[in-house]
């Protein structure tokens, strides 16, 4: 039984902090939200956008793969559009997606008002958005990548690709990894230093040790690949350094080391959330505490480390020693472990819980089963003998897609299905929803399934066509056909999301009856989150009988206050008052993509990006009145 | 209505220059990010030096040890001011935060100006071989972020001498600081990368 609003509403003058909280009116007012909610469903929505254009890219690959030479999209076509698909699914849906329902839930779940920055979060979304306006802006100038979303050199190198097509991917990476670095610092410290009195580390929600591992992956990833995409490939292309040349005394493997030693992580940046999601929505919908929380957490944080030594298994076919290869091939299984144990976690709780079959929990066990199989085929690619038959089949293409479809997206929809009523207030439609998973289930294997098969016929990936007489046309045009019945799945999806946002059944604060501090929040959360921030005693709080349980008072509601807590046990420890929305992370942003888009030209546009940053931030830190804080 | 457990935070300051401060966290995350990017330019480093016979090849004098080593004196020396500026903070004393970041901001343009006539001797380019790029672009983003903060300091003189400054100035006075020791601790191992590992590992091999 948890306090209801009312009750809670006596010790707050929630007409005062709706307006301390609100965001100005308007479109200025619109431009200069800092606002976790706001900015999170941007990121969501921004997200789904390229989620669609990159899937209306891979319905072209496959109709151009439909039957064997096949005149629909000329060679140099289908290498640009391999290459947008990988990029927009990878650095502008997936990755920002996860972000997205970070920003938006994390706050809620620990309980505060707002994450720990909000200008900066403001700054990363735009430029989140800079990015992939710039890549998809250049595109009408006809500057399209066509190198692959991994961009190798030589053949990405000067020499090969001549063109912007390259440079362009190489600095959309810039804008989209500050998105995502700004990201993870913020959650990093809203997540340790704003949690609400008594959620001690080990009561904290399984979402968000998820969002903090992988924040912390991100920071540690992340410049790998800034150096990899912009110190290597596009000074070699620009102003002439040697990093990749070998003739000058470069080597075209350390972009790869450099470029996996991020991508790899990468897969984990943009699957550890979605583990957090599926726990978060079986404990939920089995009404019980999920099973074995410490294992949970432990293997958590152990595949975020596992996962920096496991990138070499993307190289086993460029001739590295086989000692140093044997490592990494022991490494990349070890991480089965791991992601083992969590799945027992989960069928343990299934087992012992109360299930509800809702759509969320349709779409987790979809993931169960494909990310198992993705799984499986993995450690197959983790073997170095295996791999080298394999390698750059359509093998590794059915991999990959049962790891990060099973792994990440079917937990997302997950995840939309279960937060969906306190996004909107809405519920979304179960009976559609159900037809929506089902028909995505199937189309998703007819597609994917048949691939497994062309990677051992020999079948490589990134051919724009292929001679009939193989064996090929049937598995090929079974996993066309694939393609558009998940775009039936999709677009049922879409319907009902957009339908039950207008007219969908009201939903309650906590319409599935939750045991995590996001469902006391109203549904759709007001902007200052809670009356009062809440004081918590159980990992489960909305578990646990509101006599137990008790709320902050004396945060001043006049002000963006919030409360600042010890690392560790949250014990308060000083109030903070937060910044007023500002145009100024949008300035700054577009400063900086001013200049970034300009580098692409030529080096000296960095000292304008610069110039124009450094007007930004002083604008942003601008001394605001008054300058005192009274206590 | 029942009574709820309530747990008064009123009296608890409306502020805090410490490391506690969230914004002190955000800059350690800062300098986490921006170590973990010159870490990855010192593998790519020895990485580099391992693909190669000479290092640095032929014609390539080697950075010289004269500048960039008396430079280190005025860096290292700037933390000081950096710290009396932080303490400063702490305490809300103006004469003290302005001694402090006075006396960093002057020792760090005396680092630049080393730097510069550094950079000057040196015989190679970042086109010239994989050596110079590798170099120039430590050299690079490390001036790079070194220009940042001292400009960032000039920009914290001028609210603190015109009095246009409040907690959420002092809080920026001392991450300031923290960024500073970063970026001076961070450049120890990288000069002893750029200037005595050619003459340690360098050569024939």
């Amino acid at each position: 039984m948890t306090p209801t609003a009312s009750e809670q509403h006596a010790y707050a003058d929630v007409d005062a902090l709706r307006q301390t909280w609100s965001s100005k009116p308007g479109l200025l007012g619109w431009l200069s939200s800092v606002n976790h909610q706001e900015i999170g469903r941007r990121y969501i929505l921004t997200a789904f956008i390229f989620l669609l254009i990159g899937g209306i890219e891979a319905l072209l690959m496959r109709l151009q793969l439909a039957k064997p030479e096949n005149t629909f999209l000329s060679a140099g076509n289908y290498n640009q559009i391999f290459t947008l698909h990988g990029t927009t699914m990878m650095f502008l849906f997936a990755v920002p997606v996860m972000e997205g329902m970070g920003i938006y839930l994390v706050p809620l779940m620990v309980g505060t008002r707002n994450v720990a920055f909000p200008r900066l979060n403001a700054f990363g979304y735009w430029m989140y958005l800079a990015g992939g306006l710039f890549l998809y802006g250049c595109a009408f100038f006809n500057m399209i990548p066509d190198a692959g979303w991994f961009a190798y050199p030589p053949l990405s190198g000067p020499q090969f690709s001549p063109g912007k097509g390259v440079d362009v991917w190489a600095q959309m990476i810039t804008f989209t990894e500050v998105s995502a670095l700004c990201v993870a610092v913020e959650l990093i410290v809203t997540i340790l230093k704003m949690r609400a009195p008594g959620m001690s580390l080990n009561r904290m929600p399984m979402f968000c040790w998820s969002m903090l591992v992988q924040s912390f992956m991100i920071i540690f990833a992340m410049p790998a690949v800034m150096i990899a995409s912009t110190v290597f490939l596009l000074n070699d292309r620009t102003i002439g350094t040697h990093f990749v040349n070998p003739a000058e005394g470069g080597d075209p493997l350390l972009y790869q080391h450099v470029f996996w030693f991020f991508g790899h992580p990468e897969v984990y940046i943009i699957f550890l959330p979605a583990l957090g999601m599926v726990s978060s929505i079986l404990e939920t919908h089995t009404r019980r505490q999920i099973f074995g929380y410490p294992a949970l957490v432990l293997s958590l944080a152990g595949n975020g480390f596992i996962a920096f030594g496991l990138w070499v298994h993307h190289m086993f076919a460029t001739g590295l020693p086989e000692i140093g290869e044997a490592y990494f091939t022991a490494a990349s299984m070890m991480i089965a472990i791991t992601s083992g144990v969590q799945i027992f976690c989960w069928l343990a709780t299934l087992w012992s819980g109360r299930l509800r079959l809702t759509t969320a929990v349709h779409f987790v066990f979809g993931f169960i089963f494909i990310f198992v199989m993705g799984g499986m085929t993995g450690v197959i690619l983790a073997s170095i003998p295996l791999d080298l038959q394999a390698h750059d089949t359509f093998f590794v293409v059915a991999h990959f897609h049962y790891v990060l479809i099973g792994g990440a997206l079917f937990p997302l929809f997950a995840g939309f299905h279960y937060w969906f009523p306190k996004f909107t207030g809405r519920m979304m439609d179960e009976r559609l929803g159900k037809l929506s998973f089902w028909i995505l289930f199937i189309g998703f294997n007819l597609t994917f399934f048949p691939m497994h098969w062309l990677g051992m016929l020999g079948m490589t990936r990134r051919v724009y066509t292929y001679i009939p007489g193989l064996g090929w046309e049937n598995a090929n045009l079974a996993a066309t056909t694939g393609a558009f019945v998940i775009l039936c799945g999709g677009l049922i999806f879409i319907a009902n999301a957009l339908r039950s946002r207008g007219s969908g059944e009201r939903a309650e604060n906590d319409p599935w009856e939750a045991s995590t501090l996001e469902w006391e929040a109203e549904s759709p959360p007001a902007p200052y989150n809670f009356p009062n921030l809440p004081v918590i005693t159980s990992r489960a709080p909305l578990w646990t009988p509101a006599s137990e349980r008790g709320i902050v008072i004396g945060l001043r509601e006049n002000r963006r206050e919030i409360l600042i807590t010890e690392v560790l046990g949250t014990e308060p420890h000083h109030r903070s008052v937060q910044p007023a929305p500002s145009l100024w992370p949008l300035l700054t942003a577009l400063g900086f993509s001013i200049g970034l888009t300009g580098s692409i030209f030529g080096f000296s546009w960095y000292y304008v990006a610069s110039g124009l940053g450094m007007i930004g931030l002083i604008g942003w830190f601008w001394p605001e009145r008054p300058l005192e804080v009274d206590p | 209505m029942s009574e709820q457990r309530t747990l008064d935070v009123s009296g608890l300051p409306p502020y805090d220059i410490s490391n506690q401060s969230p914004i002190f966290w955000g800059q350690v995350l800062m300098c986490l990010i921006e170590g973990s990017l010159l870490c990855m330019l010192i593998a790519t480093y020895f990485y580099l030096r391992l693909s190669v016979d000479v290092w640095p090849g032929p014609g390539v004098r080697l950075p010289d040890l004269g500048y960039s080593s008396w430079a280190l004196l005025p860096l290292v020396a700037s933390c000081a001011g950096s710290y009396v500026a932080s303490e400063a903070a702490k305490k809300n004393s103006r004469a003290g935060m302005l001694w402090g970041l006075g006396l960093n901001l002057g020792l760090a343009i005396v680092f630049l100006v080393l730097r510069g006539l550094d950079w000057n001797s040196l015989n190679f380019t970042w086109a010239s071989d994989a050596h110079g790029s590798i170099v120039w672009t430590i050299l690079f983003l490390h001036s790079y972020d070194v220009v940042a903060d001292v400009l960032m300091t000039a920009v914290l003189i001028v609210f603190v001498a015109s009095g246009r400054y409040g907690p959420r100035q002092r809080i920026g006075v001392h991450v300031d600081s923290v960024l500073w020791y970063f970026l001076v601790g961070i450049w120890i191992p990288l000069y002893g990368v750029i200037y005595w590992a050619p003459r340690l590992i360098g050569g024939t091999r």
